[in-house]
């Protein structure tokens, strides 16, 4: 407990007070006070090693030794306020779950380049959520008027 | 069961075509409040608007100004309730309401004008489609 | 006569995966085991030739444990794989499990398992599934005539394939999907499309050639979905080409679906067919009658180039042809357009010439036939016109008209060898239509015809194997332009799907028409796009080249916009004015019926009644260009084909450069 202070006062020292307490408030601590979940991730990621960070912000930490088998791996998400476990990409996922020991930096070296797409977190309930609409619903209004054939466009002059 | 048959309540008959009248023109009222309603669930934005459904409510009300007889009015606005109903539950589909109320009986094409008079009925026929 | 033929007229039908009634015999697969009294062991009924006196029993418990323990065997390496096969529904594995196979298997070891064959665009290998029928081999080697197929390995390593990795280059490789029993080989592009039980059949005509072959159009819903022979021994047996059968995508590309009239900015719009027919029927009488041509396209069918014939007469006009017959087709005597010996009687010839004609490309089932008279009677052929790859032995006798006049004077060897033919055999291709000294060459092939006796009162050897679906009929109708070169005159054209015709040559000034399914050649010229429908969309006839009327069946709805042909024709008469007195099909059928009365016997040949001896002397002198090549690529010659993606994969990786 005594080290994190002291870098406190040494992060103090070397930015000034003012952008001390925006980067507080930018990692989360201030929003820590009141949640208890992150405030427990942050408690926790003292003295662990940050294994990777990925390409949305969140932070993988792994700490071996004293911490209970199976807990010693965890995600800080990047989002502080409204965080879930969808924001995890596939490559860490798997680090994550304990399914293969890569991380996910030396997974995403193996992922072919033609095909995948882009992870995107589950936004149900968001208002932003996916639906499926067939060819022809009326609320998929790029193939509203689909035919099963395809007609001669009059291209050029 | 026979209990709640007893409760269930149907609403007499008008007695006079005043009193017809006047449930005509509750219902009238009534669709046209619902016209926003259907229009939204049935995402009927790009092909009508809220006065061309109005307009044909009315005039699908106008078909049976003829009738006179308060009963068969009363049935005729019972099966109009019904028909709202379905439409407001979203018991029916899309294709439904443009079929019936948006693209008319006679389809798309109606301009029966003047210029068609004087025409074989093979030209009629060939001008409305490939199959008839 | 095996004893399984045996049984079959005597009404026993002997399951059977090996055997095909036009193939050779192989009797490999076993299934088709029977009992044969006084025989210690069970017969493979294919091979077994039936004798005077024998006893033969189907039905017995050893027939019938013979045929389980068979169907055992043939499960045993075949996968499980029926709800994801093409085959499933249509499998003769399967249906023959479920009525001879056992009901359970004893087989508890790993499958064998079979790498998959690439042979092409068209036919998709699943090899695994093969139970080493072989029927596909002796297909290849002996109805299409390439050795491309074979049998590799013995015993459990025993597969199908092309001995080293290559195409299979056969213009009949479809073919082998039909008589494959299992689902080793599948169709390419009917791939997971759909299952043949959600299929409605409508039994039409193919019209991509002039064979007129029979076919089964398979269709879901709107769209059409594959293309299958039908058993016609006249026509094409039970093969059709591989152009017949795998065209078909390029009805569902291309699809002109609304009328469109190219403004003066030299872009196409959308118009009404009231607009766009209003637009026609007016510049139609602002040219002088003499000034309008029509042009009729391969693909027209007799109904419509009726029609168009009646309604440009009426407008004053003469100058109405079928594109390929070219500028002064003979219409006056019909054994000089079609073919006399008729199909099927091609089987009886004995020598074959032919004249400027590669039916392998023109006609692919005309050319199984020869090469099936070739194969079974060892016919001769001879061949004139630039050297080509035909899939049987022939002599290449010349290039050039020359060569016919040294057989007509008896200078060529091969001249007496057509003399001591029973039934000689002389095919004239349609591609000498087009060519200038078109009277002269036939008068040349008329001396070789009649100094071979081949046309005789039992046998007529005389015959011209045309290019495409629409010209037998447009003869019979008379589709003769008055002048040979009226387009270069002329002000209005009216193409009726017709993309061949030299475009270039139509004036700058003129007005043209055109009327078709497909946006296709035609249309990049055209000023006015009216719709129609394709042939599996209409009821139409067509004649093939040995003139047999048949008629096409609707089998799936139009797209868009689009009209019958020859309701457009009768439409924009009404609109013109001059209104020709039908309106239905039956109607414009009895104004047929007074102009070419054969026309209305569908599915029966109509010979020639005259023969050519009342032709009248040709002046012509004879030119010494060689002649060409009718049909450049085999897969592309119309606008349906053209539009298709298949045959366009097809023409890039089979044809030979």
């Amino acid at each position: 407990m005594g080290s994190v202070v002291r870098s406190a006062v040494k992060a103090i020292k070397e930015k000034g007070f003012g952008s001390f307490l925006r980067e507080l408030r930018d990692e989360g601590y201030l929003t820590a006070l009141l949640d208890g979940n992150l405030m427990q991730t942050k408690i926790h990621n003292i003295g662990a090693t940050l294994v990777g960070v990925d390409k949305f912000g969140n932070k993988y930490y792994e700490k071996l030794g004293d911490t209970q088998y199976g807990r010693h791996r965890w995600v800080e998400y990047a989002a502080k306020d409204r965080y879930n476990a969808s924001q995890v990409p596939p490559e860490w996922h798997g680090w994550l779950h304990f399914i293969t020991d890569h991380t996910g930096d030396e997974l995403l070296l193996l992922k072919p380049t033609r095909y995948g797409l882009e992870h995107k977190e589950n936004l149900s309930g968001e208002g932003d959520q996916y639906i499926y609409h067939s060819k022809g619903h009326s609320l998929n209004p790029g193939q509203r008027d689909w035919t099963r054939y395809q007609p001669w466009q009059p291209t050029k002059a | 069961m026979a209990h709640l048959m007893k409760n269930l309540k149907v609403p007499p008959n008008s007695t006079s075509r005043e009193e017809a009248r006047k449930r005509t023109f509750d219902f009238f009222r009534l669709a046209c409040r619902s016209i926003p309603n259907i229009m939204e669930i049935y995402n009927l934005d790009d092909v009508v608007t809220p006065s061309q459904l109005r307009s044909t409510v009315a005039s699908e009300i106008r078909k049976n100004a003829h009738v006179t007889n308060p009963k068969v009015i009363d049935m005729l606005l019972f099966k109009a309730m019904e028909e709202l109903k379905n439409f407001v539950d979203h018991a029916k589909q899309r294709h439904h309401v443009i079929g019936q109320y948006v693209v008319g009986r006679k389809g798309l094409v109606q301009d029966l004008g003047p210029k068609d008079e004087g025409i074989s009925n093979f030209l009629k026929n060939f001008y409305s489609s490939n199959y008839s | 006569m095996t004893v399984l033929q045996a049984c079959e007229i005597a009404g026993v039908d002997i399951p059977r995966f090996c055997y095909h009634s036009r193939l050779s015999i192989a009797g490999n697969c076993r299934m088709c085991l029977v009992e044969v009294e006084k025989s210690p062991k069970p017969v493979a009924s294919c091979a077994m030739p039936a004798l005077p006196g024998m006893k033969i029993k189907t039905d017995t418990p050893l027939a019938k444990k013979a045929r389980e323990g068979v169907m055992e065997f043939l499960l045993m390496n075949h996968p499980l794989d029926c709800p994801i096969c093409d085959q499933g529904g249509e499998c003769d594995l399967q249906d023959q499990s479920m009525a001879f196979g056992s009901d359970r298997g004893r087989f508890t070891e790993t499958k064998r398992s079979v790498v998959d064959k690439n042979l092409g665009p068209l036919v998709k290998t699943v090899m695994t599934r093969c139970i080493q029928c072989t029927r596909c081999v002796r297909f290849a080697t002996e109805i299409a005539g390439v050795q491309d197929l074979g049998m590799l390995g013995r015993g459990s390593g025993e597969e199908i394939g092309t001995y080293v990795e290559r195409l299979m280059t056969s213009e009949l490789s479809g073919n082998v999907i039909d008589i494959c029993p299992v689902g080793a080989l599948t169709s390419k592009p009917f791939a997971f499309k759909a299952r043949n039980w959600e299929l409605k059949g409508t039994e039409s005509i193919d019209v991509t050639d002039a064979v007129g072959s029979n076919i089964r159009i398979d269709s879901r819903g709107p769209e059409v979905m594959r293309i299958l022979p039908r058993l016609n021994e006249d026509i094409n047996e039970e093969w059709i080409s591989d152009k017949t059968r795998f065209f078909y995508d390029g009805l569902k590309r291309q699809r002109l679906n609304d009328p469109m009239i190219r403004g003066p900015d030299g872009r196409f719009k959308a118009v009404s067919w009231r607009d766009a027919l209003a637009v026609v029927a007016e510049v139609i009488h602002q040219v002088k009658p003499s000034e309008i041509v029509g042009v009729a396209g391969k693909l027209s069918d007799a109904e419509s180039m009726m029609a168009l014939k009646d309604f440009l007469n009426k407008m004053g006009s003469n100058n109405v042809w079928c594109e390929g017959n070219g500028p002064s087709p003979n219409a006056d005597i019909r054994s000089g357009y079609i073919m006399n010996t008729s199909i099927s009687g091609l089987e009886k010839a004995d020598v074959f010439l032919l004249v400027g004609t590669q039916p392998r490309v023109e006609a692919a089932m005309v050319n199984a036939r020869i090469r099936k008279t070739v194969r079974a009677a060892q016919a001769k052929v001879g061949y004139v016109g630039p050297a080509t790859d035909l899939n049987y032995d022939h002599e290449h006798l010349g290039t050039g008209p020359q060569t016919l006049k040294e057989i007509a004077d008896g200078r060529h060897p091969f001249s007496s060898t057509l003399i001591n033919a029973k039934n000689p055999c002389i095919i004239v291709g349609a591609g000498v239509f087009e060519r200038n000294d078109k009277d002269a060459i036939f008068s040349v092939v008329e001396t070789i015809a009649e100094s071979a006796k081949a046309v005789r009162p039992d046998w007529n050897g005389l015959n011209v194997l045309l290019l495409n679906a629409a010209q037998a009929a447009a003869l019979d109708l008379g589709l003769v332009p008055e002048s040979g070169n009226s387009i270069e005159s002329s002000k209005f054209i009216y193409l009726m799907g017709a993309d061949d015709v030299n475009l270039e040559k139509i004036p700058e000034d003129a007005f043209v028409v055109y009327q078709g399914h497909h946006g296709d050649r035609g249309v990049y010229r055209a000023n006015i796009i009216l719709p129609s429908s394709a042939f599996s969309e209409k009821e139409g006839t067509y004649v093939n080249t040995e003139g047999c009327a048949q008629t096409t069946v609707p089998a799936v709805p139009t797209v868009g916009d689009a009209r019958d042909d020859w309701k457009i024709i009768r439409a924009l008469s009404e609109v013109a004015g001059a209104c020709l007195p039908y309106d239905s099909l039956t109607a414009i059928r009895s104004r047929m019926r007074t102009v070419a009365p054969n026309l209305l016997n569908t599915d029966e040949r109509q010979p020639a009644i005259f023969s050519y001896s009342l032709k009248p002397e040709s002046r012509q002198e004879m030119s010494t260009v060689p002649f060409g090549t009718a049909v450049e690529n085999f897969y592309m010659t119309d606008s349906i084909t053209r539009a298709s993606k298949v045959m366009a994969q097809c023409s890039a990786s089979l044809s030979k450069k």
